[in-house]
C-alpha cells in the first residue's frame, strides 16, 4: 500500500483511491507532523525522508479525488509548513485544493484571476501553468487552454507531461494530426513508451475512421497505425491495447469501399477482409511505410487473436500480474 | 641482540580528561556545526528567466529529437529536421538575439557567474576557517603532549605523522601526540558525522576534498558558453542525420520474435 502512495495516483482505479483515502487518517495520525530543524531532536529523531512528503503529496490527491477534503487540508497543512506557501508544487497544489473547495463557476473565475496574478510574478512556474491550463479545460475554455499549453510549450520544449495533455485536448477536438504530432514529441523525449506507440496508432486508426483525407493518406495511415501497434507489442509483450488494436487494423472496414456502397454486410469476417486486404500494397513506398503484404497481415491477425484469446482467458481466470491491464 | 624492554611512560591519566576528550567532542562538535553552517548558507537556487529557461530546454529538445529520431517516421522527421534547424540556425530561442555573434561576456562580470564563486568560497571559507581555529588552538593548549599509546606496533615511518611537535627521536611510534590526535579525528570520523547527520552532510571534509578531486563535468549552460555555437553544432548535427526508424519492418521483427520464442 505504501508503495502505491509513493507514485502519482493518476494511474490507480477508483476503487484503490477510495481505500486510500479511507485510510488517510491513519496515515496522518501515523507519519510525523513536521520535522523540526533544530539541531538537538534531529540527532535523537528519525530522519526526514523524500518518501514522506511524496506520500503526502499523493495522499492528498487520493483525498480530493474521493471527497475527503478534511484529510485534504490535513495534508495540505503539513506540506505548507515544511515547504512554505511560496514553493512552486506547493502553490500548485493550493490552488487544486481551491478549485476543489469552489462551488459555482463564480469562484472558479477568482482561483483562475489568482493564477493569473500569479504567473505575472513569475512567468515561470510550470505547476502553476499546468494548473491554469487545466482549469481553463475544466471551465470549457478549450482555445485558451490550447494557447496557455503552446505558450508553455514554447519555452519548455521537453515536458512530455504537457505534450500529452496538448494532445489530447486537440482529440478531444478532433484535431487528429496535431494530437499525433504532440505524441509524437512525448515519443521524443520518451522513445520506448510502448503506451505511446499504441496510443498513436489509435488515433490514426480513428482518423481513418474519421475519413478526412484521401484514400492514399488512409492506407499511409493505417500502414503506420500497423506498424506503430506492432512497435508497442514489441516494447511490452502482454500489451493488450496493442493486440486489440492490431486486431483492429487487421479488421478494418474502409468505407470508401465499393464492396460496402453496395452494402453486403456490415461486419465482415476477418478472412474476407484479408483476401481482399484494405490497402492496395503499390503506395507509399518512398516513406518506408509500406503496408505488409497480405500472409504478414494474416499472420499479424493470427496472432492478435491468439493473444487476446490468451489474455481474456487468463483474465477471467482471475490471474494476478497481467502486464498489458 | 636482545630484544628491547618496551618503553614505559609514566602519563597522568588527567591527560585523558583534559587533552584527548576535549579534543575529540571540539572536532565533533566542529563537524556538526560546519554541517548546518553550510546549511544555513546554501544560497537557494537560482530563479532561471523565462528565455534562458527557454533557450536551455530548446537546446535539449534539439538533443532529444537528435537521438530517438528513430521513433518518428520519415516525413514527420523531416518536418522537425527542417524546422529545428531554420529556427536553430537563425537563433530563434537565443535569450538575447542580439548579442549573436559578439564572444561570450567575461564570466567576472556577469552576475550570474559571480554567485556560483560566491558558493565556492562560502564553502572554502566553512572548511578552513575552523580547521585553523582549531589547529591553533591544539598548537597553543597541548603541543608537545604525548597522550596515547596505540595498543599494536607499527613501523617507524609512521613517527613523523603520529608524533608530531614532539622531537624525540628515541620514542616508540606507539605513543601518539595531541597534534596527531587532532588529525586522526580530522580523517576518521566521517562515519561520526554520517551516523549522527545523515549520509549526505556537510561535515566531513574529506568528503568535500574528494569532491573537488572529481573531475567536473563541463556544464552545458554555464556562463561564458555560447549558446549561439551550441545551437550552429546541434543544427549541424540534426541536418547530418540519416534516418532510420524502429518502424521499419517491425511486423517481421514480430512475427520472427514470436516465432523463435
Amino acid at each position: 500500500m505504501a508503495s502505491s502512495l509513493l507514485r502519482p495516483p493518476g494511474h490507480l482505479s477508483p476503487a484503490t483511491a477510495l481505500q486510500l483515502s479511507q485510510q488517510a487518517p491513519i496515515i496522518i495520525k501515523n507519519s510525523p507532523g513536521a520535522v523540526t530543524a533544530s539541531a538537538l531532536s534531529s540527532l535523537f529523531s528519525a530522519p526526514e525522508t523524500p518518501e514522506l512528503w511524496t506520500i503526502y503529496e499523493n495522499l492528498l490527491l487520493s483525498c480530493l479525488r474521493t471527497g475527503d477534503e478534511e484529510s485534504a487540508h490535513l495534508c495540505l497543512g503539513r506540506l505548507v509548513n515544511r515547504f512554505g506557501d511560496d514553493n512552486e508544487r506547493v502553490m500548485a497544489l493550493i490552488g487544486l485544493m481551491k478549485e476543489a473547495d469552489a462551488t459555482d463557476d463564480a469562484t472558479l473565475e477568482v482561483v483562475l484571476k489568482e493564477y493569473e496574478a500569479l504567473l505575472q510574478e513569475n512567468p515561470t512556474n510550470i505547476p502553476i501553468v499546468k494548473r491554469r491550463v487545466a482549469l481553463l479545460r475544466s471551465i470549457g475554455r478549450i482555445p485558451d487552454a490550447v494557447t496557455a499549453l503552446t505558450g508553455l510549450l514554447d519555452f519548455s520544449p521537453t515536458d512530455s507531461e504537457a505534450w500529452s495533455e496538448l494532445s489530447d485536448i486537440y482529440f478531444s477536438q478532433g484535431l487528429y494530426s496535431q494530437a499525433i504530432f504532440a505524441l509524437e514529441e512525448v515519443l521524443v523525449l520518451q522513445p520506448n513508451a510502448w503506451n505511446i506507440h499504441a496510443r498513436i496508432g489509435e488515433l490514426l486508426l480513428m482518423s481513418v475512421k474519421s475519413g478526412s483525407g484521401d484514400q492514399n493518406d488512409s492506407a499511409k495511415q493505417l500502414g503506420e497505425a500497423l506498424k506503430r501497434f506492432c512497435r508497442s507489442i514489441e516494447l511490452c509483450d502482454d500489451y493488450l491495447r496493442g493486440y486489440y488494436g492490431l486486431k483492429l487494423v487487421c479488421f478494418y472496414d474502409p468505407p470508401y469501399r465499393p464492396s460496402k456502397a453496395v452494402g453486403l454486410t456490415s461486419r465482415k469476417t476477418t478472412t474476407q477482409l484479408l483476401n481482399d486486404p484494405p490497402k492496395p500494397p503499390k503506395q507509399a513506398e518512398s516513406d518506408g511505410l509500406a503496408p505488409p503484404n497480405l500472409s504478414t497481415l494474416q499472420k499479424l491477425d493470427g496472432l492478435a487473436t491468439e493473444k487476446l484469446g490468451e489474455i481474456t482467458r487468463r483474465f477471467t481466470a482471475g490471474e494476478k500480474g497481467l502486464a498489458g491491464l | 641482540m636482545a630484544q628491547l624492554p618496551p618503553q614505559t611512560i609514566q602519563r597522568d591519566p588527567q591527560l585523558f580528561y583534559w587533552i584527548l576528550f576535549p579534543i575529540t567532542v571540539v572536532m565533533i562538535l566542529t563537524g556538526i556545526l560546519r554541517h548546518y553552517a553550510t546549511v544555513l548558507m546554501a544560497s537557494p537556487p537560482k530563479k532561471v528567466e523565462q528565455p534562458a529557461l527557454k533557450e536551455q530546454r530548446s537546446l535539449m529538445h534539439g538533443v532529444a529529437v537528435r537521438s530517438n529520431f528513430h521513433v518518428l517516421t520519415a516525413p514527420s522527421f523531416k518536418a522537425r529536421r527542417e524546422f529545428l534547424t531554420t529556427a536553430f540556425e537563425s537563433g530563434a530561442y537565443l535569450k538575447d538575439p542580439e548579442r549573436r555573434g559578439q564572444p561570450p561576456a567575461n564570466p567576472m562580470t556577469d552576475p550570474g557567474a559571480m554567485d556560483g564563486m560566491m558558493g565556492m568560497m562560502k564553502n572554502n571559507m566553512a572548511m578552513m576557517v575552523p580547521n585553523t581555529l582549531i589547529m591553533s588552538w591544539i598548537n597553543t593548549f597541548f603541543s608537545g603532549f604525548v597522550i596515547l599509546k596505540l595498543p599494536f606496533p607499527i613501523t617507524i615511518k609512521f613517527k613523523s605523522m603520529l608524533q608530531a611537535g614532539v622531537a624525540t627521536k628515541e620514542m616508540d611510534p606507539r605513543w601518539m601526540s595531541s597534534i596527531s590526535w587532532y588529525f586522526l579525528c580530522y580523517f576518521g570520523l566521517q562515519f561520526v558525522f554520517n551516523f549522527l547527520l545523515g549520509s549526505d552532510n556537510a561535515a566531513s571534509q574529506m568528503a568535500q576534498q574528494m569532491q573537488g578531486m572529481a573531475p567536473q563535468a563541463p556544464n552545458m549552460f554555464g556562463p561564458g558558453v555560447d549558446a549561439d555555437k551550441q545551437f550552429q553544432a546541434e543544427a549541424e548535427n540534426l541536418a547530418v542525420i540519416k534516418h532510420y526508424s524502429v518502424l521499419d519492418d517491425v511486423e517481421q521483427r514480430l512475427l520472427e520474435g514470436i516465432k523463435t520464442r
